[in-house]
């Protein structure tokens, strides 16, 4: 196996002039086997603090990377030179190596053009306020207790938004998990769960307010398997409805190099 | 007597205040007419600060805990249980511990924070922290006498992706800690300079040291970091006066010798990895250290090394004298999890089948809690502590019956294991074992690594379901291994536990609760949100004027916690403190 990554780096390795210019490219974009190889020093090298999948574990999740508005050769810095006042440590890798790996965190990192079909966006955008935007909001708009969709058709395809809308407590992300409190005087509480330990939790409840409680003083608490999202199904939202609701989504998406 | 002079009584030191706030040492001898000794439980002739006082000799590290006042070494005493015999902070009065006092390194660190447990002597803590920092404070108030820091390398290997440090040695004036470019040092107590400097591995390779020094009988005794890389690892012994080396044991066979065989080739064993990176315990009546040894390398890929990969993920019994072998116990042969077992042994005597044993137990890396016969290594109970599928028994044999090596057959434990090296404790009056156990979900895709100078060759890939986890900590009966009960957190902590003769357990978790138990019966009796999680680290505590205090290592601070100062009064009569 060795000499396989060898074998790869050896046929994909082309002679550039590193650092020479404004921005470097990475000499490996897009090319599959180096991706491969890239893929093998991750899991190898970096999965154990930033997870298998690359959407962190102790360390931060770096499928977004690209997203956020870095590049190739900021990416290839950051792997060489580690990171001060964090745990992620210096790589003395050949450089072929290092960009083998950004070919593959690029790789995995890309979201393909997110399909905005064919609906009415302006309907779309009507949906959203009277469906979606007391809970989410685009563009600094809504409200608080759901995520920021501003740039949601950039990180999610098509189908996992759909996934999404009509079955939300399929996949709920962290942050955003129901719970259900019952305080000592009786009063039911519902909402998400920002923070807990043994002894506290940490809730955004249905009006939007910031509220932590000790266990000690809850009746009960009960984490929840539903998400506090209503399922969209077809009754509720048609699929022509969703398919504006998606083309609105999709009119949100802000390109990562013009964002930054 | 003014405050200032019971701060330098106490402390040993004369304090100049050279502006406001800042206070200078010097090793000069007090010549305060009023000066008294500093109250100790064993009294002596020396003026502490005298420099004729000789500091700390073996036969006071031999006696442990007797001295109140003291707390020598890593555990406290050599047995590695870490249970105090102090009885202040009892279960009725826990309800009013509060912070004495905050000491913050105001360092950055690398991820991890404190891992140390500071060593207590005539007043002042030595402490060492991540980066290869170092301080002595005032036990009483945390102010610094001194701040050393090591000038390290821009390219470390292991200790850059792990720059903590657990703690110092300690011996006459001297201390010893070791550093992450793989070097020990001996300081002078009294001014934090730096007496000797010796290298025990090129850390380049991938070598680091970060464990805290044992010191026995004229020895300093240091094991090795980077079983993540393609190295060897050793348990070594130097001279305390002049650092050099009297003793190296290879944790892995010189090849033709026993347990080389272990290996398929000469070549995958001087890389097998078997690191050392946690202090052992000794038996001084024996001679016998008992120190763990790490996973072999690579982490996750057995195919290069097969075999059991002698003596990785194993315990030895070393003779202290001699760095001979007396006997190994191996906990996972051939290891593909990194399930080091680099973790405190602890010493217990036990009674079993009506007859006295003296054993040594672990919690281990693959969630069995075991307990050896500590003269010959003779495996007298083994069962697990967490709901591992990895295997259900160990054979009579005493090697694991394996049901699931790669988690397809169910979760395994994570790569930081059912616990890790943090340490556990002991109480010999109730019989318990208490460890933080974590409950995590994993399996484990090995790859052939490539082997780059200098870089980890773990040779694999964990999957981790992060939802599936919790931690808890559990209370173990010694003589059956059964769980008498449990605390659960929310997520797997890697806080260690400290007990003491009032029945009490102070642990951690990893939200950064300093918490303590009634040992007898598991419930919360206090805990303190101390702001960053607890990590590797474990309570230490020790009697000063009359007053109890016990101190936690959290992220980048150390907090040490006290009944109300209004309560006790020194033992010359004046209250101490506001």
């Amino acid at each position: 196996m060795k000499s396989t990554l060898s074998h790869v780096l050896a046929i994909v390795c082309i002679a550039v002039p590193l650092h020479a210019g404004a921005q470097v490219s990475n000499p490996f974009e897009g090319d599959a086997r180096a991706i491969r190889a890239g893929e093998r020093l991750y899991a190898n090298r970096c999965a154990a603090c930033h997870g298998a999948d690359g959407k962190g574990a102790t360390g931060p999740d770096v499928t977004m990377l690209w997203l956020e508005g870095t590049n190739d050769e900021a990416v290839f810095d950051t792997i060489r030179e580690g990171v001060d006042g964090a745990v992620m440590p210096p790589s003395f890798a050949p450089d072929e190596e290092l960009w083998a790996m950004v070919a593959y965190l690029r790789d995995i990192s890309t979201v393909p053009p997110f399909d905005a079909g064919d609906g009415d966006a302006e309907i779309g955008r009507e949906i959203f306020a009277a469906n979606c935007g007391e809970c989410h909001r685009v563009n600094g708009a809504g409200g608080t207790l759901g995520p920021d969709l501003s740039n949601i058709a950039a990180v999610r395809s098509r189908e996992a938004l759909i996934g999404s809308i009509r079955d939300p407590s399929a996949a709920m992300a962290l942050g955003y998990r129901t719970v259900t409190l019952v305080a000592a005087n009786g009063e039911r509480i519902e909402g998400v769960v920002k923070g807990e330990d043994a002894f506290s939790i940490q809730v955004v409840d249905t009006d939007a307010r910031l509220q932590g409680y000790l266990k000690a003083n809850l009746r009960r608490f009960v984490h929840e398997d539903e998400s506090l999202m209503p399922r969209f199904g077809r009754l509720r939202l048609s699929e022509r409805e969703l398919d504006d609701l998606l083309a609105f989504l999709a009119t949100q998406r802000v390109d990562a190099s013009a964002a930054h | 007597m003014s405050m200032r002079s019971v701060f330098a009584i106490a402390a040993g030191f004369v304090l100049t205040a050279t502006a406001p706030g800042v206070l200078l040492a010097q090793s000069e001898p007090s010549d305060e007419s009023d000066a008294i000794p500093f109250a100790r439980s064993a009294p002596s002739e020396i003026v502490p600060g005298d420099p004729s006082d000789p500091g700390v000799s073996y036969a006071d590290i031999l006696r442990g805990f007797d001295d109140q006042s003291g707390w020598l070494t890593f555990s406290g005493d050599y047995s590695g249980r870490r249970h105090s015999p102090l009885t202040q902070i009892d279960r009725e009065n826990i309800y009013r511990l509060a912070p004495a006092w905050t000491f913050q390194t105001g360092t950055l660190t690398r991820g991890r924070g404190f891992e140390t447990t500071p060593l207590l002597y005539d007043g002042v803590l030595y402490v060492t922290g991540s980066n290869n920092f170092a301080w002595a404070l005032d036990a009483r108030t945390g102010r610094p006498f001194w701040t050393y820091q090591r000038d390290l390398p821009d390219n470390l290997t292991y200790g850059r992706s792990a720059p903590v440090n657990r703690g110092f040695g300690m011996l006459g004036n001297r201390l010893f800690m070791v550093t992450l470019d793989a070097h020990l040092l001996a300081f002078d107590r009294r001014t934090g300079d730096v007496l000797w400097d010796v290298v025990l591995a090129d850390y380049e390779i991938g070598h680091a040291a970060t464990l805290a020094p044992l010191v026995i009988d004229d020895k300093v005794i240091v094991g090795i970091s980077g079983g993540e890389y393609p190295t060897r690892g050793f348990i070594d012994a130097y001279d305390p006066a002049t650092g050099d080396l009297i003793w190296r044991f290879y944790t892995i066979p010189d090849w033709g010798e026993p347990g080389s065989e272990t290996w398929p080739n000469e070549e995958a064993a001087m890389q097998g990895g078997g690191a050392t990176w946690m202090t052992g315990s000794y038996d001084p009546e024996l001679d016998l250290l008992y120190w763990g040894t790490g996973n072999p390398n690579p982490d996750f890929y057995g195919a290069s090394r097969l075999g059991d990969n002698l003596y990785t993920a194993a315990i030895v019994a070393l003779e202290g004298a001699t760095g001979e072998l007396k006997w190994h116990y191996q906990f996972t042969p051939h290891d593909i999890h990194d399930w080091d077992s680099n973790h405190v042994p602890v010493q217990a005597q036990l009674t079993i089948d009506g007859e006295e044993r003296r054993v040594v137990m672990v919690a281990n890396r693959n969630g069995f809690f075991y307990v050896l016969d500590r003269t010959d290594g003779e495996l007298l109970l083994a069962e697990p502590y967490t709901d591992t599928t990895w295997a259900r028994e160990i054979g009579a044999d005493g090697r694991p019956i394996v049901l699931n090596n790669d988690g397809s057959g169910g979760c395994l434990p994570d790569q930081w294991g059912a616990t890790n090296f943090m340490p556990p404790t002991y109480d010999p009056a109730l019989g318990l074992f208490f460890v933080n156990a974590r409950e995590t979900c994993s399996s484990y895709v090995p790859f052939e690594p490539e082997y780059v100078r200098g870089e980890a060759t773990m040779g694999g890939v964990v999957w981790t379901d992060r939802d599936a986890e919790y931690g808890a900590l559990r209370a173990i009966d010694v003589m059956t291994g059964e769980r008498r009960w449990e605390f659960r957190y929310p997520s797997a902590t890697m806080a260690g536990v400290m007990s003491t003769a009032a029945g009490l357990v102070f642990a951690g978790d990893h939200q950064g609760n300093f918490t303590a138990f009634d040992g007898a019966t598991g419930e919360n009796l206090w805990y303190y949100p101390t702001g960053s999680r607890i990590w590797g680290a474990a309570a230490m505590t020790y009697m000063l004027d009359g007053r109890q205090y016990i101190v936690i290592p959290s992220g980048t601070t150390l907090v040490a916690f006290a009944l109300p100062n209004y309560e006790f009064a020194s033992p010359a009569g004046a209250v101490i403190g506001r």
